[in-house]
């Protein structure tokens, strides 16, 4: 049996941020790029070379100022963003020796940020309209501060307690930490946006009768999968999102000395580390995807790895070992794919003689969200996916719009953020085309 | 091969090897001193001494340094003094280091105010056994207020003047520590000749203020919320030690010892190749410790043997007949930017820098019509247009990688 060597890892935010001087020191390795690559792999925006270079010249409330113009996301995105697939991957310093930490160089300028609290940019003079944004994630928030730039009205109706979607109510601490990530988004706010918590909004159509001239759908995907197993109802058995949202919210459940995780994707890695931070002594991932099909960031998985955790890809459920209430086991079987290249279930034939089992107090399932509400009128896949116009965010309701993970399926916050924007950017073309002939509220 | 000798000689004296810890904090006692031959420095210039009577007033901190992103101290500004050690505390230690370290050789730093003074230090230093003397005619801050220091080194009759008391009262080889801080130091080096010293010791330190504290508006080095111009030094000076070094060599024709941003071997090779016949060092030392010494004879030596030398006095001024008028530099010879394909990253610096530096000569192959860049595998690379280029060079500077982008002959 592996020992896991970091059994007593605290909750509490890996890493730190550069120091000021350390900043500038990474920031001069920079080659300030003609036509920098790094920029064309920002999903918001972001002038990544720009914001380096006030960095290395000394101006780190530029740098600040910059970032936050395209991505209210400052320190966020500095933590938790893929950038090794995003801006870092073409960094053209890679080809010299290793590439500009651009995260690190962000984190540093949301630290600054939160620091200083940065004058607001001067207000638009306000338009009359009002939008409301349905979900407080990263796709309302982005679609939220652009509506605000452009003097449109706001109120986001957020289900949760406080607005940011994953990013305070999924991520788990020691990625993000959450009173950080509050604070940082509630820029939304201080930008004048009305902000009304544990609120479910009514329909995009009820929304539109009672005045509001265009709706922003963003509600991410708030359902869970779950697999079917039997047993799965049992006190030891948990669905990966609500524990991490229970995380968040500061509880610290007791998940017994041998957990196994299901899936393979981020959220069951966040699983597996948050399973050995609540003190569990050893974790076992298991997940039907090859270790190259896992679905999660080579990064976390590095790190899962890093930290003793055990995975066993390529293989699937078969039953939860229950005595009486208890969950004592899991047991699972190696697979291969009929079809190469389709990673669902249904593709999936059992290896005759594979058969494992393994000790477990306590199971995770991390096998994927789906989207939980539907809306009258609005035209999704057979998923609850909304369609949208890829350049206008528009639904098929019209004056409705919609971004984030609702439209995606799932990805980065960065993304859902960045479609957040352009969503904004088509709801306030639509107020335009409408002129004056809607009601405003 | 070749077996190197690293020894030289220079005004008559023998030296293990060229490189010299210079008149500063290293050398204000006897044990650093010691510590500075077991590492393997050649010479050692004990840090100025003055007579009994002059007050030596230091003040806290007296130092700041110049940091450029992340090239650690660039340069670096004191106002410090000379030593503030009693003059036959030190002169007893000079006796003993004497017997210590035969081989090494010992100079005192000095300086005085009137013509008994001078002879006076002179006779006392020489009675101590020290092997040279380096008379400091070029502090630039504290003593040129007393008619001192650079005071003297600024002026050309004053310099003579002093020089002179000093070489009528030494029997052993006397050396004049000028100062930068003039238009010309050939004038002035000429009258030291003319004076009969055994040779020059160029440079001290760069008059300068280092910077501004921007909360205290307080100059750094920042003393109780004051402070004053002090010297500087260290690799950022050392283009301007270079240039007085061959100035005095090639047109006054008089042994320098070279002084100023001696880090690496390197640095001391262009010292030599400027003509100084040793080098002196001291902000390096104080940064990185007596050990770089290993770094700077060890490098001289695998150079010279490269070059089928056997001792560094062959290097001596083989710069010099390469430095002329720019009136009788070459109009024929044009160069053009050439860009290695291979060894090219594909940042443009090269093409920022012409473009906002220069003649908009260099741009990306892939660069379309509509201003974006084409997918193909070779769009970053940068292509030079003969026709703009000018052949100025500044794009080989920016280019982060080594030896990229180079200078070659116009074929056309």
């Amino acid at each position: 049996m592996t020992n896991t060597s970091t059994a007593h890892a605290s909750l509490e935010e890996t890493g730190r941020s550069y120091a000021p001087h350390e900043a500038v020191i990474e920031a001069s390795r920079c080659l300030m790029c003609d036509d920098p690559p790094c920029n064309a792999g920002c999903p918001a925006g972001v002038d990544v070379r720009r914001f380096i270079r006030k960095i290395r010249f000394g101006n780190h409330r530029g740098a600040v100022r910059l970032i936050r113009e395209a991505n209210i996301m400052v320190g966020i995105c500095g933590r938790v963003c893929p950038q090794e697939m995003l801006c870092m991957e073409h960094c053209t310093r890679t080809n010299l020796d290793t590439p500009i930490d651009i995260a690190g160089l962000q984190r540093f300028a949301g630290d600054i940020e939160l620091a200083s609290l940065a004058p607001l940019p001067d207000a638009a003079k306000d338009r009359p309209e009002r939008v409301a944004v349905i979900g407080g994630g990263p796709a309302g928030v982005g679609a939220a501060v652009e509506l605000r730039k452009r003097g449109v009205g706001v109120t986001i109706f957020e289900k949760s307690d406080v607005v940011g979607g994953v990013l305070t109510r999924g991520i788990p601490p020691f990625r993000l930490d959450q009173a950080f990530a509050a604070e940082e988004l509630n820029y939304v706010e201080r930008l004048g946006a009305d902000v009304e918590l544990e609120q479910t909004a009514s329909e995009p159509a009820e929304l539109l009768k009672k005045g509001f001239s265009a709706v922003f759908i963003g509600i991410g995907l708030g359902r869970p999968y779950t697999i079917g197993l039997e047993g799965e109802d049992l006190p030891g058995v948990h669905v990966a999102s609500d524990l991490l949202t229970d995380i968040a919210r500061g509880d610290r459940p007791d998940l017994g000395s041998r957990v196994v995780v299901i899936g393979g994707g981020n959220v069951a890695m966040d699983a597996a580390m948050a399973a050995l931070r609540l003190g569990a002594e050893r974790v076992d991932v298991c997940c039907l995807e090859s270790y190259e099909e896992m679905p999660a960031f080579r990064s976390e998985i590095e790190e899962v790895q890093s930290e003793g955790i055990v995975f066993h890809p390529g293989t699937r459920p078969v039953r939860i070992v229950a005595e009486g209430n208890k969950v004592v086991g899991y047991e699972g079987v190696a697979i291969r794919w009929k079809e190469p290249g389709l990673l669902v279930p249904s593709n999936a034939v059992d290896v005759p003689g594979t058969k494992f089992s393994l000790a477990a107090d306590g199971i995770i399932e991390a096998i994927g969200t789906g989207v939980l509400d539907r809306f009258e009128g609005v035209e999704t896949d057979e998923r609850g996916v909304v369609r949208t116009d890829p350049e206008t965010m528009a639904t098929s309701l019209p004056g409705v719009f919609a971004g984030g993970d609702v439209v995606s399926g799932g990805a980065t916050a960065v993304r859902a953020y960045a479609e957040g924007k352009k969503a904004a950017e088509g709801i306030v073309a639509f107020l335009d085309s409408r002129g004056t002939e809607g009601g405003g509220r | 091969m070749k077996k190197v000798d690293l020894s030289v000689e220079f005004c008559g004296i023998r030296f293990p090897n060229p490189f010299v810890l210079a008149a500063a904090p290293p050398t204000d006692d006897a044990e650093m001193i010691a510590r500075g031959f077991d590492a393997g420095w050649g010479g050692a210039v004990v840090k100025t001494l003055g007579l009994e009577h002059v007050e030596v007033n230091l003040v806290s901190p007296m130092m700041a340094g110049l940091s450029y992103e992340d090239k650690g101290l660039i340069g670096l500004e004191n106002i410090d003094l000379i030593s503030d050690r009693d003059i036959n505390e030190v002169l007893a230690e000079v006796s003993e280091l004497k017997k210590s370290y035969p081989e090494q050789v010992l100079i005192v730093s000095m300086m005085a105010g009137s013509e008994k003074e001078w002879k006076e230090i002179t006779r006392r230093v020489q009675a101590a056994g020290a092997d040279m003397i380096e008379c400091s005619f070029s502090c630039p801050h504290g003593m040129p207020e007393k008619g001192m220091g650079s005071a003297v080194g600024q002026d050309a009759g004053l310099t003579y003047e002093r020089a002179k008391w000093v070489v009528e009262a030494a029997e052993i080889p006397v050396l004049i520590k000028l100062t930068p801080n003039v238009t010309d130091m050939r004038p002035i080096a000429q009258k030291v000749k003319e004076a009969g010293a055994a040779g020059v010791t160029a440079i001290n330190t760069v008059k300068a203020l280092l910077g501004f504290d921007l909360d205290t508006f307080s100059p750094v080095p920042s003393v109780n919320g004051k402070s004053t111009e002090g010297g500087f030094s260290g690799p950022a000076i050392k283009p301007i030690a270079l240039r007085f070094v061959a100035d005095v060599v090639k047109d006054v024709g008089i042994p320098v010892a070279g002084v100023g941003g001696v880090v690496t071997w390197q640095d001391s090779v262009e010292f030599l190749l400027a003509g100084a016949g040793i080098v002196e060092v001291c902000t390096a030392v104080m940064r990185y410790g007596f050990d770089i010494v290993e770094e700077l004879t060890e490098g001289l030596a695998l150079y010279l043997e490269d070059k089928g030398m056997s001792s560094p006095m062959e290097l001596i001024g083989l710069g010099l007949p390469n430095i002329v008028s720019h009136e009788s530099l070459s109009r024929e010879y044009k160069a053009i930017a050439s860009i290695d394909e291979d060894l090219c990253v594909g940042c443009g610096q090269c093409i920022v820098a012409c473009r906002d530096g220069g003649h908009q000569a260099i741009g990306f192959r892939g660069r379309q019509e509509d201003g974006g860049l084409s997918d193909a595998d070779d769009a970053r690379i940068p292509e030079v247009d003969d026709e703009k280029c000018i052949g100025c060079g500044f794009c080989r500077t920016v280019c982060p990688v080594e030896a990229c982008i180079s200078m070659t002959p116009r074929e056309d």
